[in-house]
């Protein structure tokens, strides 16, 4: 008797592995059968899209060339990971799909790790009639003795990063839809905002200085709606005058301090960006800051009226979303490597992304929501699961190379701000969203968005770290250290606007 | 013979051991060579990785010894206030679980009604369920629109439990988690209590408050102190439950989000090195208030207690009591099944989800994390348990069979990963295996071998990281097997000629066969749960165990929260099993194995 509960342990262990067996027994053998061909890509995609690819390239394959294919995926985890798995020089996989254009330009081409791509130019033509979008190169642009495009990586799919809000919770507080980053600012959003750390999430990082960035290019703007003859000069002359020089950065400012009062109504800093929808989704946040098809994905799951996305017009980052044939391939697995990549970029591969499921031409199981990188398939949005077009949505704004280069040292002084001073900014914020004048409420605000730290610190900080990093010095330590410094710093100044404010 | 079940380590610490071992005969080759083993099973997979951390915590990338480091984290605010919320953690939890398990002790010691028997086993249930799953199943019950808003009526903006209640959260569950360790200890101190000291104090007119006061609450010090030790060390490092609330000011949490940081940070091996002299102080201090000046024989009873009946409205509310505890504790749990069956986002604004289906249990099947997690978890626990079990029935035949002088720090060393936090043993190894592949080529000239590099193929590490945390499990079950068979009966086959491993294999291992593989179920269903190793261990998706799976999972977007709930039903499933099996396999005397 007392061994039954061995047997029944016996039992529950197997089952899964039983049931799977039984349930996918008809399956690999229908795909073993039919197939002769195979393709090894190293991926961050997600099961959804790695499964309708797999089944639109092999159709796709069959119709073109006669032959099926199998895609076989590894999956390392997330962009770091992919990165770290493929520093390793596996020899087995011949593509690598996904992670945006940071990753393809600052980890993999500089290791040497891809080759440059002969695609068909008449594609390569027709899929980027341009080559960037408001600034962000779309593929890279290698090109070989002859002048031919050879890009190393191609991007196939766009990105951008939004506000995802939950319209019943929005209702409720008598809010109305959100419409720019400085709308997750509204103090009736105190601890309903859910946010990323910017210190783990690389998009989210890279969103936060988008709000920065914003505001520098107003601060731009307003530079040369004073000085319109200045406007011809060349942006190295421009960088030289002291009087544009200021208008960034108090541009820079500006943007900190937007993006603190958002801090302020911060909810948590959670390390996995994933988690800001599906927040918004149950209702635990009002809003968050999210990437576009994390968002759209979430709206599918719980409908419409839980959680929708907004792209804020003229001042998010769309970049695009890679893919790349590594440097070791050869032979005819080139070749089918290569048709993957051509695949990808047709107009049927790139209205896979965005296609209902169910329609002709579209997924199987569920819709991808993600943006194609053709501009034109924008045209035809026939059957489309979103209806959008990111060419347009840019407003002629996208993130700027020379501005970007502050992001590595401007995201230890978020974490220092916004995360280990986080008991004092919530107790200096809620101590003046007490003060009954509306006024003088207004006026504590924006003492408490003016932030105790330029751009030039910012600057000062990145040319100390490169010269630490060129030293071999302890770049650890000093990081830590500084980071307490400007905790303390930020600290103090919290402390001084609660103080103003009792 | 001293029973080991029912005498807390401490105990064999005591210095009238030592003196019996004095005039003892001289031990057995086999023993000898059996200790000798041992401790360098310890000194390797026990010892080496603390130092380790140590050595990490205090050096230089350029090899230079420096206190920076660690004098660093006292100023930084956010470090030291991860410190402080620990710390209140662990107080705070020790303090419910005292509260909840203390009178149901007396109770089921002092007292018998209907169902007790019964009520008694389902206490332990919680103790093998892992925390974080329930935390995920907490998240759903306390969510804004959550089922417990939906109880006790909300307005438009429901309420906002873990906003507002976060580090409540994390002590309830934890609590609810923890109270048997602390029930089995202050259940064993009761029963060992001599009642005629109380029948003595009760005789020379001290009332009830009095008596417990004076007699029974200083008699029960040593099993109070080894539950609340247990208890304060558990949740002072514990890492799951407070990651999955988004607690994140807590030392555990903010190791763990260090190390994913940056790599090569030696800031994170310093605050580990924090987080042990920490886990030590709390243990001193423990040892000082409670532990101080006790003798084992004191608390040694001399009469067995005979326990007074309940009937009616009293024992229907003894009952009531031990239920209404189950209850609470499994209600996460509850939570995380009725999700696991739920259509996507289906439990909104209800008390109770809207829709149910089986499609996530399917898709757990098809998921290419889910079903393999399950085979990795599976093969490494199995692993683990055969390193535990051969481990652990050496260190009980030494410590119960043998005469060797020193058996009682193989014992105490047994222990030791009871009273290590996990996430300092983890951190141990991932420190030692980052030190041997950047040594390795310097010294070889190749590469180190891949089982050696943690980041590439984790498996070697988590299994050893698994044994040895499981260990005292498989010791304590083993010692327990040992103790109850009379050694005459292996003196008798020795005489008659039998060998030493005929003796073994005849005699010893079908005699306590039943004790081994309860010590192997527990050792295999803790291993399975275990997360501190698991979370840092297990860099690469491929090689990710169930529990590092859970936690990705419910994480991930649409339905990965109710893929985490199947897999969760399905741990729980398995290891209720696990824990009924060794119940009903060691009968009373389950309680000795989760004993300090």
């Amino acid at each position: 008797m007392r061994y039954v509960y061995l047997v029944l342990f016996a039992i529950v262990l197997g089952l899964p592995f039983a049931v799977r067996h039984v349930a996918m027994r008809g399956q690999t053998i229908a795909t073993e059968e039919s197939n002769s061909l195979r393709l090894i890509i190293v991926t961050v995609h997600n099961g959804d899209i790695r499964r309708e690819f797999a089944r639109a390239f092999d159709a796709w394959h069959r119709s073109h060339f006669g032959t099926g294919v199998v895609l076989d995926y590894r999956v390392p985890g997330g962009t770091s990971d992919m990165v770290h798995f493929l520093q390793g020089r596996p020899t087995d996989p011949q593509i690598v799909w996904g992670g945006g254009d940071y990753t393809y330009y600052h980890d993999l081409q500089p290791l040497g790790l891809l080759q440059p791509m002969h695609l068909d130019p008449r594609l390569l033509e027709a899929a980027f009639p341009q080559d960037t979008l408001a600034g962000v190169h779309l593929y890279d642009g290698t090109k070989d003795s002859r002048g031919t495009s050879t890009p190393q990586w191609v991007g196939v799919a766009l990105s951008s990063f939004g506000v995802v809000y939950n319209p019943q919770l929005y209702q409720t507080l008598g809010l109305s839809t959100p419409a720019a980053w400085a709308d997750l600012a509204n103090p009736k959003l105190f601890s309903l905002v859910a946010l990323a750390d910017p210190a783990h999430s690389g998009s989210a990082a890279v969103a936060y200085m988008m709000v920065i960035q914003r505001a520098m290019a107003d601060g731009e703007a307003d530079f040369f709606k004073r000085n319109p003859q200045l406007k011809a000069l060349a942006k190295s002359d421009l960088r030289k005058r002291p009087d544009y020089q200021a208008a960034i950065a108090s541009g820079w400012k500006r943007g900190m301090g937007q993006l603190l009062l958002i801090a302020a109504n911060a909810r948590y800093f959670t390390d996995s960006s994933e988690v800001v929808p599906t927040d918004v989704g149950r209702g635990e946040a009002a809003a968050g800051m999210a990437i576009d098809f994390y968002a759209r994905v979430t709206e599918e799951t719980v409908g419409p009226d839980r959680a929708r996305y907004i792209a804020p017009y003229a001042s998010t980052a769309i970049t695009p979303d890679g893919v790349a044939i590594l440097g070791h391939v050869s032979g005819p697995q080139l070749e089918l490597a290569t048709q993957f990549v051509e695949f990808l970029l047709t107009p049927e591969g790139q209205r896979l992304w965005i296609l209902k499921a169910g329609v002709p031409g579209g997924p199987v199981e569920r819709s991808l929501r993600r943006m194609p990188i053709r501009r034109d398939v924008y045209t035809d949005q026939s059957g489309w699961a979103d209806h959008f077009n990111p060419f347009e949505e840019a407003g002629g704004f996208n993130q700027r190379g020379e501005w970007m280069a502050l992001l590595s040292d401007t995201r230890p002084i978020w974490d220092a701000a916004w995360i280990d001073s986080r008991d004092a900014l919530l107790d200096s914020y809620a101590k003046i969203l007490k003060v009954p004048d509306e006024q003088r409420r207004a006026e504590l605000l924006r003492q408490l968005a003016d932030v105790p730290i330029t751009m030039r610190e910012v600057e000062d900080r990145r040319t100390e770290r490169l010269r630490l990093e060129a030293a071999h010095a302890d770049v650890n330590l000093w990081s830590a250290q500084q980071r307490i410094l400007w905790g303390g710093r930020f600290r103090a100044h919290y402390a001084a606007v609660a103080k103003n404010a009792m | 013979m001293t029973s080991i079940e029912q005498e807390p380590l401490l105990a064999t610490m005591l210095p009238r051991r030592a003196k019996r071992a004095r005039n003892a005969p001289r031990p057995a080759l086999v023993h000898s060579i059996l200790a000798g083993c041992l401790y360098v099973f310890f000194a390797v997979f026990l010892i080496w990785p603390i130092l380790q951390i140590v050595r990490t915590g205090f050096t230089r990338p350029n090899g230079a010894l420096t206190s920076e480091y660690f004098l660093l984290i006292f100023k930084d605010a956010v470090l030291v206030r991860g410190l402080l919320n620990a710390a209140a953690i662990a107080i705070g939890v020790t303090l419910l679980t005292l509260i909840i398990s203390l009178p149901l002790a007396i109770l089921s010691v002092r007292y018998t009604f209907p169902g007790r028997g019964l009520l008694n086993g389902l206490l332990l249930v919680p103790l093998v369920l892992p925390p974080f799953v329930g935390a995920i199943g907490m998240q759903i019950v306390l969510g804004r629109y959550g089922p417990l808003t939906q109880l006790v009526g909300g307005g438009p903006m429901g309420i906002d439990w873990i906003g507002k209640y976060r580090a409540a959260g994390v002590v309830i569950i934890e609590a609810l988690h923890l109270y048997p360790v602390m029930l089995l200890n202050l259940q064993a101190a009761l029963a060992n209590l001599d009642p005629a000291m109380e029948q003595a104090a009760a005789n020379l007119g001290a009332g009830r408050w009095t008596i417990f006061r004076r007699i029974t609450l200083p008699m029960i010090r040593p099993g109070l102190f080894a539950g609340c030790t247990l208890v304060l060390i558990w949740s002072f490092t514990e890492l799951g439950t407070p990651l999955m609330f988004g607690f994140y000011t807590v030392t555990p949490v903010q190791v763990f989000e260090q190390i994913t940081e940056v790599a090569g940070n030696p800031v994170p091996y310093a605050l580990v090195v924090v987080l042990l002299l920490a886990s030590s102080l709390l243990y001193l201090i423990g040892k000082v208030v409670l532990g101080r000046g006790f003798d084992a024989t004191t608390t040694k009873a001399s009469v067995a207690a005979g326990s007074i009946r309940l009937r009616g409205w009293k024992a229907a509310l003894a009952a009531g009591a031990f239920g209404l505890v189950f209850l609470l504790a499994v209600v996460p749990h509850v939570s995380v099944i009725l999700t696991s069956f739920s259509v996507t986002g289906s439990w909104y604004k209800t008390f109770l989800p809207a829709h149910f289906t089986l499609d996530h249990y399917r898709q757990a099947l098809t998921d290419p994390l889910a079903l393999p997690s399950v085979r990795n978890s599976l093969e490494y626990a199995a692993w683990a348990t055969a390193v535990a079990l051969v481990v652990g029935f050496a260190a009980a035949v030494v410590i119960v069979r043998s005469t060797i002088r020193s058996r009682w720090l193989i014992d105490a060393l047994c222990m030791l990963p009871l009273a290590v936090p996990g996430l300092v043993l983890s951190f141990g190894y991932l420190s030692i295996s980052i030190w041997l592949v950047k040594l390795w080529p310097v010294k070889f000239h190749h590469p180190a071998p891949l089982f050696l590099n943690v980041q590439e193929w984790p498996v070697l590490m988590l299994v050893l990281a698994y044994a040895a945390r499981r260990l005292p499990y498989v010791v304590r079950a083993a010692a327990a097997g040992l103790q109850q068979t009379p050694r005459d009966l292996e003196l008798a086959a020795s005489n008659l000629g039998a060998s030493r491993f005929t003796v073994l294999r005849r005699i010893t291992l079908p005699l306590i066969l039943a004790n081994l593989i309860a010590g192997a179920l527990l050792a295999f269903a803790f291993a399975m749960l275990e997360v501190s190793d698991s979370l840092i261990l297990a860099q690469r998706m491929d090689y990710y165990p169930i529990t590092k799976a859970i936690l990705d999972l419910s994480q991930r977007l649409g339905d990965g929260l109710y893929i985490a709930s199947a897999l969760g039903v399905w741990a729980m499933v398995l290891l209720t099993l696990t824990i009924l099996g060794a119940n009903a396999l060691l009968g009373k005397k389950i309680g000795a194995v989760f004993r300090l």
